[in-house]
This record gives C-alpha cells, sequence and structure tokens, in this order.
C-alpha cells in the first residue's frame, strides 16, 4: 500500500486535484476582489501538495519525477503562445510600432531592475540569472533559465510572485499615474506581469485584454531573443 | 485535438532541429514558437487546428510550471541566505518597473489613436 504513493500516479492525482481545487476556490473568490490576486491557484495549491509530501516523506526530488509529464509539456505550451500572439497581431497593426518600442524598453527596464537590485544587496550570480527573466510567461522563463545558469525552482516562484504583486498594485499605480487609457494599462500589466496580469487587464476591458496578450507574447519573445546572448556579458560585469 | 498537439510538437521539434544547426543561443521551443507564428501568417486557415490544444495547455500553465515552482518552498533552506534579495527584488523590483513602464506608456501613447 505504502508503495503506491511513490508512483507518478500518486504525484499527479495529488497535484492535479490540488489545482483543480484552487482554481475553483480562485473564481469563487470573484466578490473579494482585493484579496483575490493572494488566492492565486499557484499559492492556494501549495498547502494540501507540501502538507501530503511532507507528511507521506517525499521528497522534493521524488515529486519532481512523478510530475515529469506535467514538466514535459511546458515545451509545447511555449510553442503554443504563438496562437493568441498570431490572433493579436491581426487585431492591432495599427500601433505596431508603439507596441514594439514599448516592448524592448519595458522588457528590458524590468529585467534590469529585478536584476540590479539583487546585485546591489548581494545575491550571486545564478540568483541574478533566476531574476533576469522575471517578468515574462513562466514556460519561456524556464528555457531562457537554462541558458542563464539560473535555478528553475527560483525562476518559477519568482515569475509567479512578479505576476501577483503586478496584479495588486497595477489599480493603485493607474490611479497615482491618472491613467484610463487602456492601451497602456494592457501593455504594462503584460509587460511587467505576463499571463496573471493578462487575465487581470482583461477585467479592465476587452481592448486592455488584447493589447496585454500582444505585450506577453512579444515581451517574452524579446527577452528570450536578447537575454542568453547578452547574459554572458552582464554576469561577467557584475561578479567582477 | 489530436491533430493540435500534433502540430504543437511537430513545431518544437523543427524548432530544436533549428537551433541545434543554426547555433542560435535562444531556447528550441521559443524557436518553435517562432516557426509556428511564421507558419500561420502565411498559412494560416489550414493551421488553425492549433487552436484547442493550445487554449487547454495556455489556460493551464499554473498547473505545468507548479511542480518545479513548489521547490522554492520545500528547499527553501538552499535560498534563505538571499531572501532579502529576492524579496526587493520580486516585489519592490515589479512595484518600480511598473510605475516606470506605465508612465513611459503613458507618454508614449499620448495622442489617443481612433
Amino acid at each position: 500500500m505504502t508503495a503506491l504513493v511513490h508512483t507518478p500516479l500518486f504525484g499527479l492525482l495529488l497535484t492535479i486535484g490540488a489545482y483543480r481545487f484552487a482554481v475553483w476556490l480562485y473564481q469563487r473568490s470573484h466578490r473579494f476582489p482585493l484579496i483575490q490576486p493572494l488566492l492565486h491557484p499557484f499559492l492556494v495549491a501549495m498547502i494540501p501538495v507540501i502538507t501530503m509530501l511532507t507528511l507521506l516523506g517525499i521528497s522534493y526530488r521524488e515529486y519532481m519525477d512523478q510530475t515529469r509529464l506535467l514538466q514535459f509539456f511546458l515545451g509545447p505550451a511555449t510553442v503554443a503562445l504563438a496562437w493568441p500572439l498570431y490572433r493579436q497581431l491581426t487585431h492591432v497593426r495599427a500601433v505596431g510600432g508603439q507596441v514594439l518600442v514599448a516592448v524592448v524598453v519595458g522588457g528590458s527596464l524590468a529585467a534590469s531592475i529585478a536584476v540590479g537590485l539583487a546585485w546591489w544587496l548581494d545575491a550571486p550570480a545564478d540568483v541574478l540569472g533566476s531574476l533576469a527573466p522575471k517578468s515574462i510567461t513562466t514556460p519561456i522563463a524556464l528555457e531562457v533559465v537554462k541558458l542563464t545558469g539560473g535555478i528553475a525552482p527560483l525562476a518559477a516562484g519568482a515569475v509567479a510572485i512578479t505576476g501577483i504583486v503586478g496584479v495588486m498594485m497595477a489599480p493603485v499605480v493607474f490611479r497615482l499615474l491618472k491613467i484610463t487609457d487602456d492601451r497602456v494599462r494592457g501593455l504594462t500589466l503584460g509587460i511587467v506581469a505576463h499571463a496573471i496580469g493578462t487575465s487581470r487587464a482583461f477585467e479592465f476591458s476587452e481592448r486592455a485584454g488584447a493589447f496585454s496578450s500582444l505585450a506577453l507574447g512579444l515581451t517574452g519573445l524579446f527577452t528570450a531573443m536578447a537575454l542568453p546572448m547578452i547574459w554572458p556579458w552582464v554576469a561577467e560585469l557584475l561578479t567582477k | 485535438m489530436l491533430d493540435g498537439l500534433l502540430l504543437l510538437l511537430l513545431f518544437q521539434f523543427l524548432g530544436e532541429v533549428l537551433v541545434h544547426f543554426t547555433g542560435l543561443p535562444i531556447p528550441g521551443p521559443v524557436a518553435g514558437m517562432v516557426l509556428l507564428l511564421i507558419a500561420l501568417i502565411f498559412r494560416a486557415s489550414s493551421l488553425h487546428r492549433v487552436a484547442p490544444a493550445a487554449n487547454l495547455l495556455i489556460s493551464n500553465l499554473v498547473l505545468l510550471f507548479f511542480p518545479i515552482g513548489v521547490g522554492i518552498v520545500l528547499e527553501w533552506d538552499r535560498y534563505s541566505e538571499y531572501g532579502l534579495a529576492l524579496l526587493v527584488s520580486i516585489v519592490f523590483g515589479t512595484i518600480a518597473a511598473m510605475f516606470i513602464i506605465a508612465a513611459l506608456l503613458k507618454l508614449l501613447l499620448r495622442r489617443p489613436s481612433a
């Protein structure tokens, strides 16, 4: 009987079950917009999973082995991002030039601020490499950290928390800066807070959501192209 | 659904092949994403079958990376030394980036388009 908990079947059942419950809770929490971001499925699903793993004495390494099937689909999911990107490209061709400038400048800024702050607080190179792609969507970020010498769990956690913080702060930032333009709202959320920000952008309006999904796809693409190329140079500069 | 999955796997494979032979410093699946985007632009309608599988994967991204992400808690001992740097970079870095990028975009897109 105890052998059963050491199979992929158990790991997948636990993970998909916990995730399904967390999604249900998140959808039910719509009535409490202020705390809803804190009930994000990534955070809520951790509670049952970590409790069970600890009680049953399953190590993180073994759990990773059990759930290899889910991780495999991160590759096809990255390829799949071409689909929403293609759909949005045809919609917003009119302001394409400005969107491109926004993505290149914004994507570079988000990565530089993250790396700069951690560097200033003496984080070592592998931690810096994990934080650099924190504003881009997780499947791409997890590919990028392989090329920047980062640590996968750190990058996945950093990306998720970035999205949650971004979504909580967005209404405050927009109010303080008196931003009512849905293009600016959407692009900001997509550039800084990736997919989590994009689902929030759709709550502002359909238009904000369209701009956000465009920014999410393009920022991911731009960062995946640029970061691995300049990283060796950045890492050398910062660790001197 | 199966056709969509087949297309995604095919383009991921083509992306890996491209990266292998050109030595481009980009991840294989990202190259696959670019190839699929180009293919969609040029041969759009026949590739629309990718949609059901693509939407299923994208709407459940959290499930796919969850087992990796849980490591930040389960292996916290390895990272606790850099806890402050992580907290400042992730929380304050995100807030700062949001302020600066929103302000810049407000200037950049000042003229409202029709």
